[in-house]
């Protein structure tokens, strides 16, 4: 058999769409059918806590609230993100200690 | 379109394998196929990956358990075929799939434990047949099968034959030629020459016109 040979040839005109229900429902009673075989979601779950931060790719520090939320409100002020606020801050500290 | 879902709980059955040489060898014939990856493995995607699927050939990858009824709906057209190919676990994804099913092709190894893993596909094609109320028609394929079969396999084989199971003949043979597709991608008329070639596209062909062959047959 040449490799252009064809053993078999599709007729496309008997691939035919049919009709099947994909509701909520139907999902719905599936998901129970399947669950009772142990066929369950194990779909990846999205991670809990915080995100790092996508300008230092870091978990910021925690601070008490009602700080948190002074520094939010700064940050928002001067619309930049939370950790410029607090580089600043230590910047003044570090001045602060370091006269020289 | 039809749509087919390759579907078995156990890994390393020959989920994709199985996928990817029925997709090249019914567009060769010369239907539209969508390949749907839903495996993260993403075993298809790396294949389409290696050169560009052959011509009338579509893949999507990343097809998630929410998205997949969507998906195979948004590719529902006359003269097309689906084929989706699913991890080697039981989950909530692959019963949502059958779901939408015109056909579940089930690879297994014939070995106990592929069938005895395997068998859980057909018994939840059966619970949803039930739920849906519409039939499901379901296939078993032999993979990596040897030129002489063994015991093993021609018991497991009477054992479902003798359970009225669909088993598709021939099996899907133990080839080099099958494996080599995920080193180069395309199809088995394009990738350099793997043992022997003309018999590996055979059993390819054979086995693609008996799945075509159960597509287009009405419902029993």
């Amino acid at each position: 058999m040449s490799n252009e040979d064809k053993p078999f040839t599709i007729d496309l005109r008997q691939l035919k769409s049919r009709n099947k229900d994909g509701s909520p429902q139907v999902v719905q009673r599936v998901d129970a059918a399947g669950e009772g075989l142990g066929f369950v979601d194990r779909s990846a779950k999205k991670q809990r806590g915080r995100r790092p931060s996508p300008r230092t790719g870091q978990v910021h520090a925690k601070v008490l609230p009602h700080v948190a939320e002074e520094i939010g409100n700064e940050a928002r002020r001067r619309g930049v993100q939370q950790g410029v606020v607090i580089e600043d801050a230590w910047a003044l500290y570090v001045k602060a200690n370091n006269p020289d | 379109m039809p749509v087919i879902v390759v579907a078995s709980p156990k890994g390393g059955a020959g989920k994709s394998t199985t996928a990817v040489v029925l997709g090249t060898e019914m567009a060769h014939a010369g239907a539209e196929v969508v390949l749907l990856d839903c495996d993260p493995n993403r075993s298809i995607s790396l294949w389409a990956e290696r050169r560009p699927p052959p011509p009338r050939i579509t893949v999507q990858s990343d097809v998630s358990e929410a998205e997949i009824v969507r998906t195979i709906k948004r590719y529902d057209a006359d003269g097309r075929v689906v084929i989706v190919d699913l991890e080697g676990v039981a989950s909530r994804l692959v019963s949502r799939a059958i779901s939408q099913a015109d056909l579940v092709l089930t690879p297994m190894r014939a070995t106990t434990l592929d069938a005895t893993i395997g068998i859980r596909a057909l018994s939840l094609v059966a619970e949803e047949e039930e739920a849906l109320g519409r039939p499901i028609r379901q296939a078993v394929v032999f993979t990596m099968t040897r030129a002489v079969k063994s015991k093993q396999h021609t018991a497991i084989e009477a054992s479902l034959l003798g359970q009225g199971v669909d088993v598709v003949q021939p099996p899907l043979m133990e080839r080099s030629a099958f494996s080599a597709l995920f080193e180069f991608g395309g199809d088995l008329r394009s990738i350099p020459a793997q043992g022997r070639m003309e018999a590996a596209i055979g059993n390819a062909a054979l086995f693609a016109a008996e799945i075509y062959k159960r597509l287009v047959e009405k419902a029993a």
